[in-house]
């Protein structure tokens, strides 16, 4: 099954939740829980912490799946919404918390290492890589730290070791160049 | 803060700045308020979900524990038997609404519904059990035809963490029996045991007292009645 097709029955199956039906969550589940897990993993730098998150997503998704609009949204960048809404809210709550990540912001930089992920589009994401690609380093790194570690400019700022103003002025101009050049 | 022309006013950004997650927990609720109300701010933080969604393909996918899935089952389920079960006998909005406008009357309404409810019912009790000055913390009634006995939280009462609701019943010059425990959150129905359906009659005292979870470990209450009242017929 191509990808475009599995992602077609991904939203069907939203689409079956919506209606109640439980089997359609667990084949949800089976086909997207892993890639939340590590998303929610790489959030939070804590496994048990991200299995609370993770039960609080789906159930999320058990209540709300008739929001899903599969004209507006792929339902993976929908499931993956929920998933980091989720985890960013519980890192903010635990303030008192700051562990720091599993890895270093500079090793997430490493696009082209993961595999071909049939949860989104190919196409898009090709696009977005291209677009990083045409930020300086320090300003996709930056983006993608925040993307994938949920942190706030504060903490961005504190471990590129740059004052606030400095991280929040190469984020704010990162993402001016990434609009303009992904709705080229 | 910045020396770039471009860069302008805070809320320019504050959809990108939503969806990469670099916003203070307070920024975060006023772009959640602003999405709620706001088409073409909801429209700018849709375009950046799905731009951005591809940066977690670098994400490496971590398998979860089997007891995952086994949790969020348990939890539907529970979601289902509360769905279920729901009615006006559920509905604590509804409850506390009359519980709290006039309590008598409350008491008055409960056992109605429960004589309606069973109409071989014989007269049933009722009570309104009155916390800390005077306001009604619980009301509950009994229907004598088949021993079940329903308390309703007219207050918002809640236990300490580490802490459980306990209910007894006192018959007049007897020591306190319990009825098991109580939910301070919904209404909760309680069968009594046959061997103390007798003396659950008027002049009876219910009362609630703080215990630990579980219950009173020594079968008499341990912690402070928070909560009495007598049972009296309608």
């Amino acid at each position: 099954m191509d990808a475009e097709a599995r992602r077609r029955e991904l939203a069907a199956a939203i689409a079956r939740v919506a209606g109640g039906d439980r089997a359609a969550l667990k084949l949800v589940y089976d086909a997207t829980s892993a890639k939340l897990f590590g998303i929610l993993i790489r959030i939070l730098s804590d496994r048990s912490e991200a299995e609370d998150v993770l039960q609080d997503v789906y159930l999320t998704v058990w209540q709300k799946a008739d929001a899903f609009d599969a004209a507006r949204a792929s339902p993976m960048t929908w499931l993956i919404a929920i998933a980091r809404n989720r985890a960013i809210d519980r890192l903010r709550s635990s303030a008192a918390r700051r562990a720091e990540p599993i890895e270093a912001a500079g090793e997430v930089a490493d696009p082209g290492a993961s595999a071909v992920d049939w949860l989104q589009s190919e196409q898009e994401r090709g696009r977005l890589e291209l677009c990083l690609a045409e930020l300086e380093a320090h300003q996709s790194a930056a983006i993608r730290a925040a993307f994938i570690d949920g942190l706030t400019y504060e903490t961005l700022a504190a471990r590129a070791g740059v004052p606030l103003g400095t991280m929040k002025s190469w984020i704010r101009r990162a993402l001016i160049k990434l609009r303009a050049c992904l709705t080229r | 803060m910045s020396d770039d022309p471009t860069i302008e006013r805070d809320e320019d950004f504050a959809a990108a700045e939503y969806v990469l997650g670099v916003l203070s927990a307070k920024d975060r609720r006023a772009a959640e308020q602003r999405l709620a109300r706001d088409p073409a701010f909801a429209n700018e933080v849709a375009f950046w979900e799905e731009r951005l969604a591809g940066v977690a393909a670098g994400v490496t996918p971590a398998p979860a524990p089997e007891r995952a899935w086994t949790r969020i089952e348990a939890a539907l389920a529970r979601g289902a038997q509360r769905q279920a079960s729901r009615g006006v006998w559920d509905s604590l909005a509804f409850w506390r609404g009359f519980a709290l406008a006039a309590s008598a009357l409350a008491a008055a309404c409960l056992a109605g519904l429960i004589y309606v409810g069973s109409a071989v019912s014989p007269s049933p009790l009722l009570a309104r059990l009155d916390a800390e000055g005077g306001k009604a913390g619980f009301v509950a009634a009994v229907n004598t035809g088949d021993g079940s006995l329903t308390v309703v939280p007219a207050a918002l009462l809640a236990p300490a963490a580490q802490q459980a609701f306990e209910l007894w019943l006192i018959p007049p010059g007897d020591k306190p029996h319990s009825l098991g425990l109580i939910d301070p959150a919904r209404p909760v129905t309680i069968r009594v045991p046959k061997d103390l359906l007798k003396q659950v009659a008027r002049e009876a005292v219910l009362a609630v007292s703080v215990e630990p979870p579980g219950g009173s470990p020594t079968g008499a209450p341990t912690g402070p009645v928070i909560a009495n009242g007598k049972l009296a017929s309608l």
